[in-house]
């Protein structure tokens, strides 16, 4: 389809120009690693009672440095105009905004996974004992976290506060997600079962992803209008 | 439960359900005193945009 | 005449309480259970109800804003969310004073409470976006979009956070029990007063809504004005 071609063009243009500074990768990056840092500080690493909150501590760096990350997504357009240029061509709102998430995705996902091996060595925790199924958990978490990011970088893109706004607004509206995503990661890491109880989690993630990006592609043209 | 702790529980009771009553109408009656000050700061000013304009259309 | 309208609302909403007050501190016997701190609920649960129900409303206003592009409907959505924001401030606080006599702490985080702290905290957002933004339709657009986005998120909200344990009490409301959990003149009494908080929040949202009407109005004089000055200069 047009749309998933042109949002594909988007995202290669996102991360190729991440790619050459990787600026928002760098930034996430190091913040996400000083987070963690300071976590095992509040939380002693190699108590037992850490392990058991280690998917909080890990969905909580996410989300913190996810905002870096969604942050530059637009705004990196705001100068010489690129915004307006993007808005004005035959790219549809809809693809640029699912383009845009995209390439949050991806950056997150870098972001994640570099998160992933520094928790492990803190806090000594074999995480690699489940990856197919981690690896899956991460990808439908990120997926919501990436769009819910994506619109509201465009929403706050022209405002004075942004760097504010969106964390304040992006936050309660994403607890659902985040709370399913602690859970089943809790799960996985202490090599859990998969219950009947953990399915239903699976399925607010599911629900999530459908229903935010139903409504992201729908509400685009409304928020990227000029 | 002894007459003497029930007779003090149902006074902590009433206490706490006044607390309650407060509060709900506390918070309710800021917003309303809030409104209040919005309005008669809002009449003001457009009383002066108003004349404001008016002085700026009778030179013409 | 809208204005009589509006204070006859009030006015009528206002003897309303007043007559349902006197019945709950008066006439009503204390529960079994909890004693005299019950009677709370008759304030708790309506502003619950009117809280959610603004959200919904200021969903559809949103929508109809956006299919429509009157700004009527803007200022109908955001004084309709601001006063279900200040009511569900209410649910929650007269909820934790209750909470501290029947289960001797301020708060817990049962889905109820926890599902109305989140929701307050999104549309708290809403006000605050609304107050970054300076140019009307732009504001009004926007605002629609996070109102849409917030709503279907409360009722995701809602549903998730409903698999966690719950501790608070489960439905009382004949309709959702089918009757047997309460006594029908307490639950006729909770009726009763959801009109009454129901009619003082239309009154509310009327006068928030002529403010934003004036608000936009002055905002609209002003750039008049300026034209003007710079025509003459």
């Amino acid at each position: 389809m047009r749309t998933i071609r042109q949002s594909l063009q988007v995202a290669r243009k996102d991360l190729a120009v991440e790619l050459r500074t990787k600026e928002s990768l760098n930034a996430a990056g190091a913040f996400a690693i000083v987070i963690l840092l300071l976590f095992s500080f509040a939380f002693d690493p190699a108590a037992e009672e850490t392990k058991e909150i280690a998917g909080g501590l890990l969905w909580l760096v996410f989300a913190f440095a996810g905002a870096l990350v969604f942050n530059r997504g637009f705004a990196r357009e705001l100068p010489n105009e690129c915004l307006d240029a993007l808005l004005s061509s035959p790219l549809s709102p809809a693809s640029l905004l699912m383009g845009k998430a995209s390439a949050n995705f991806i950056m997150l996902l870098v972001v994640e996974a570099l998160s992933l091996l520094v928790f492990g060595i803190f806090y000594n925790m074999r995480w690699w004992l489940r990856p197919w199924e981690l690896a899956g958990i991460f990808a439908l978490a990120t997926w919501g976290i990436s769009v819910v990011g994506a619109v509201f970088g465009a929403l706050t893109v022209n405002l004075r506060l942004r760097e504010l706004m969106l964390p304040v607004l992006i936050y309660p509206l994403l607890i659902p997600l985040l709370m399913s995503a602690i859970v089943l990661t809790n799960t996985l890491l202490a090599n859990g079962a998969m219950t009947a109880d953990q399915l239903i989690w699976v399925r607010v993630l599911g629900v999530f992803d459908v229903v935010f990006t139903a409504l992201a592609v729908a509400l685009a043209e409304t928020i990227l209008v000029n | 439960m002894d007459p003497h702790t029930l007779a003090l529980m149902y006074a902590r009771n009433f206490m706490f359900m006044f607390y309650g009553f407060s509060a709900a109408w506390l918070i309710v009656a800021v917003y309303v005193i809030s409104l209040a000050r919005r309005g008669a700061r809002l009449k003001k000013e457009l009383d002066d945009v108003r004349r404001l304009t008016d002085s700026a259309d009778s030179p013409l | 005449m809208r204005e009589k309208f509006v204070v006859g609302l009030a006015a009528a909403a206002g003897l309303l309480l007043a007559f349902d007050l006197y019945r709950i501190l008066l006439v009503l016997p204390d529960e079994a259970m909890q004693g005299a701190i019950y009677r709370i609920m008759f304030f708790h649960i309506p502003a619950a109800l009117t809280g959610f129900t603004g959200y919904f409303v200021a969903l559809i206003l949103s929508v109809l804003y956006l299919s429509s592009g009157n700004l009527k409907y803007d200022s109908l959505a955001a004084s309709v969310t601001e006063v279900a924001l200040v009511f569900s401030c209410v649910n929650i606080v007269t909820g934790s004073i209750w909470a501290r006599v029947i289960w001797g702490i301020w708060w817990t985080w049962d889905y109820r409470l926890t599902s109305t702290l989140i929701s307050i905290l999104i549309y708290a957002g809403y006000l605050m976006l609304r107050r970054a933004i300076d140019e009307p339709t732009q504001r009004a657009r926007l605002s629609a979009a996070l109102s849409i986005f917030g709503c279907v998120d409360v009722v995701i909200i809602w549903k998730s956070i409903e698999w966690f344990r719950t501790q608070h009490p489960g439905p009382v409301l004949s309709i959702r029990t089918g009757g047997g959990n309460i006594d029908p003149a307490m639950e006729h009494m909770i009726y009763y007063n959801l009109l009454a908080i129901l009619m003082l929040a239309t009154a509310l949202v009327l006068v928030r809504t002529r403010q934003e009407d004036i608000s936009r109005e002055i905002d609209s004089l002003r750039r008049t004005a300026n034209a003007a000055e710079r025509n003459i200069a």
